[in-house]
């Protein structure tokens, strides 16, 4: 499975955000969105998301070399301000996406185990969402979904919130989906990317272009990222 | 100090002209044809300067003549005691209410909370020296006045030149206790929420200056010299403790909290706002539901906002019975009355329209649904598609339309005993089209609502309204049941007319919503 953007152009007033947006990313991968502030991340996940039209071009999913349209069921967006409902129960909330996506969900497990599997504690399950700090929440929009099980998951400087043991369970969880899912993860953090993502992907000045990092090390990477972030 | 408040009034202004320029923007084609580089505009931005000093004059004066015409001048017809004494004793005891109710200083305005809070202006000097400010702006915007209506009135000169100093000693004083209170209880008063003990103090004062004159009792311009020596001499005692008080900034921090600050601005989307609505959510997470799915989803929505919806429509009923049984009662004693009563609900259904229109709680149920459930849900994609956006439609319809129609079917019935009870129709269709008609049109009104939010949803992520058309729809439909207000039409074409509208109305509606809202119910970007 591949999710191929073909020559997505968006603008908002005069200023061109994305110009030529042209790529393909493959599933089984986790691809670091690296971009400086006002380069336009968001602005692509909420083309992808169809949060916002886009002025030209084309997003599609190409199955086994058949080609065909991104769905809703197709794609999770993981904001970096994370959003719940708050008059829910994590419980509640569980319960509500388990019964929408039932037909899509396969091996579902009992609403305990994916808190387990998200670790939260049995004493934050039943209280309302309203309650829960700003990283608890992130957990329950991870994982929520991550339950519907879409096939691209779009992480929008997610980890951030976390502590560092939670930053670091998350990161376990994802590589440990990664292998069905097309994971693509924006981040201003580049030892986070270097460390989690299997390929850097730069937007700058509109476009989107891979870093090619094989047989360099670290730290010539780095400054690799860095001259091509650098590049006006 | 005037170099601080020199800062402050330039700060002020800037933000004025912007939102002079923004609103300028916010009309849909010259949005089109003018672009975010309208802020850099030198010639805009002197026209939006001048609008806002021109503002700040004229804001001096308006505010001060209103109040002294509509709150003093105009009631002195009521009474039949001496105008010039009633002018003295109205102004003496309402500048008794003003100063408790508005002291400046502890406003939580957006002002200071920009210069004290975000730019971290001295807290002292900034608070002091537009505290002063106001109290000059005060003077000066309330002595032509005094004069003005004094002059007319024949009140003594020297008590025309005095009354805004009186005022000016009342606000001191007043301020100074604010801060002997904070200094004792560490606890500033915010006063946009002012204690019981303050309205039971207003309440008081209004009650001694509406009241009093009725039974022919006023204080005189001798008394009021007494009293104003008095005010004068705390007065200026206040103004040095004022002066030499230290610890403004702790106090504004106390004040100028965001849920403070925007809570006068319902329309403002911010952190606050979303605070206001989480308000509403009740704790009781005891309320449970054995639906599934969006049912299951709505059910819980609806439990935990009580307040708003069931119990805000049980208070309703209440008033509506507690209003008919009053009718009733004064249709069997007076005869008048209740000829009157009968004449008037043979052709005054179209005001009814308005009535509808004022008691339906869609407008404010829809906004809640955004704020608490769709404004986090629709960040999900999952919840956007048809199936699920459709289904919930549903579910709330069916709770929009059920809630609405308590008291709608009280009205209805009410109506239609009222027409029997105060003498009849010839026409026994009248009572059928009367009840239908109001059902109808809160039906109409749930679905107008509702329909408009899917097919507009106007706020964006951070709960600000994005949609010109939203506003646009929203207006007309006020005015449109506002006009309704001055026809009169007898029930039966009126009637029919309605019925046939709403329920044509509805199904279009519903039909453009099932059609259109899985592509339309999105946030705004």
């Amino acid at each position: 499975m591949k999710l191929i953007i073909k020559n997505l152009k968006k603008h908002f007033d005069k200023k061109e955000v994305l110009k030529n947006i042209d790529f393909e990313f493959e599933e089984g991968k986790i691809y670091g969105l690296l971009g400086r502030n006002g380069a336009g991340k968001t602005t692509l996940f909420n083309c992808l998301n169809e949060d916002i039209k886009i002025d030209a071009g084309e997003f599609y999913i190409e199955d086994n070399n058949q080609k065909r349209k991104m769905e809703a069921e197709d794609i999770g967006y993981v904001l970096s301000t994370p959003n719940v409902p708050e008059f829910l129960t994590a419980r509640e909330f569980l319960k509500f996406f388990i019964d929408i996506n039932k037909k899509r969900i396969k091996n579902e497990k009992t609403i305990d185990e994916y808190f387990d599997f998200m670790k939260i504690e049995e004493e934050d399950r039943d209280r309302l969402l309203k309650d829960y700090s700003h990283g608890m929440k992130n957990k329950m929009q991870i994982l929520v979904n991550m339950i519907a099980n879409p096939n691209v998951l779009l992480l929008d400087e997610p980890l951030t919130s976390f502590d560092v043991v939670v930053a670091e369970e998350m990161k376990q969880m994802l590589r440990e989906i990664k292998k069905d899912h097309i994971i693509i993860f924006s981040t201003h953090i580049m030892e986070l990317a270097l460390d989690l993502c299997d390929e850097i992907v730069i937007l700058n000045k509109g476009i989107l272009e891979e870093i090619d990092k094989n047989n360099i090390d670290n730290a010539h990477l780095k400054n690799k990222i860095i001259e091509a972030l650098k590049e006006e | 100090m005037i170099r601080t408040f020199i800062t402050s009034f330039k700060l002020k202004n800037t933000y004025r002209a912007n939102s002079i320029i923004y609103s300028i923007k916010q009309f849909p084609i010259i949005r089109k044809i003018l672009l975010n580089s309208l802020y850099k505009n030198r010639g805009l931005k002197i026209f939006a300067n001048i609008v806002s000093i021109l503002w700040e004059i004229i804001s001096i004066f308006i505010g001060k003549i209103i109040y002294i015409a509509a709150m003093i001048f105009m009631a002195l017809s009521w009474y039949k005691t001496n105008s010039a004494d009633t002018f003295i004793h109205l102004f003496t005891f309402l500048t008794f209410a003003g100063g408790v109710l508005n002291t400046y200083m502890l406003n939580p305005t957006k002002d200071k909370y920009y210069a004290i809070i975000l730019m971290n202006i001295d807290a002292r000097k900034y608070g002091l020296s537009n505290y002063y400010y106001q109290l000059i702006k005060l003077v000066v915007g309330f002595l032509p006045f005094t004069i003005l209506f004094g002059m007319i009135l024949g009140v003594p000169l020297w008590v025309q030149i005095i009354l805004p100093f009186f005022i000016l000693a009342i606000k001191l004083i007043v301020m100074n206790y604010c801060i002997y209170d904070f200094k004792k209880t560490n606890k500033a008063s915010n006063e946009n929420l002012p204690t019981k003990f303050v309205w039971g103090f207003v309440g008081i004062c209004l009650l001694l200056a509406y009241g009093l004159p009725a039974i022919n009792i006023t204080i005189n311009a001798t008394i009021f010299l007494y009293l104003c020596m008095i005010a004068i001499l705390l007065g200026m005692y206040s103004l040095v403790k004022i002066h030499n008080f230290k610890d403004y900034r702790k106090m504004y921090k106390q004040i100028l909290t965001e849920s403070n600050v925007y809570m006068q601005e319902k329309n403002t989307g911010t952190q606050a706002m979303k605070d206001i609505s989480l308000k509403q959510i009740e704790l009781d997470k005891n309320y449970t539901s054995n639906k599934s799915g969006f049912a299951y989803f709505h059910d819980l929505f609806v439990k935990r906002h009580r307040k708003i919806l069931t119990k805000a429509v049980k208070k309703q009923s209440v008033i509506i019975l507690a209003i008919f049984l009053a009718i009733i009662i004064g249709i069997q004693i007076n005869h008048e009355f209740r000829v009157k009563t009968n004449e008037i609900l043979m052709v005054y259904l179209p005001y009814f329209v308005f009535i509808m229109y004022c008691i339906n709680r869609s407008s404010s149920v829809t906004q809640a649904m955004f704020m608490n459930c769709d404004h986090s849900m629709l960040t999900y994609r999952i919840y956007r598609t048809p199936k699920v956006i459709l289904g919930i439609f549903k579910e709330r319809l069916k709770t929009l339309i059920s809630i609405n129609i308590l008291p709608a079917t009280l009205i209805g019935l009410g109506l239609a005993l009222l027409l029997y009870l105060s003498g009849g129709t010839d026409n026994p269709l009248n009572y059928i089209i009367l009840f239908v008609s109001i059902i109808a049109m809160s039906i109409f009104f749930s679905v107008h609502y509702l329909v408009m939010y899917y097919l507009l949803q106007p706020y964006n992520v951070n709960t600000e309204i994005k949609s010109s058309t939203y506003k646009a729809v929203q207006a007309i439909t006020y005015f449109v049941c506002w006009y309704m207000i001055q026809i009169k039409l007898p029930i039966f074409s009126f009637g029919i007319a309605i019925i046939i509208f709403c329920i044509a109305y509805s199904l279009i509606s519903l039909f453009l919503a099932y059609k259109y809202a899985p592509k339309t119910f999105k946030l705004r970007v």
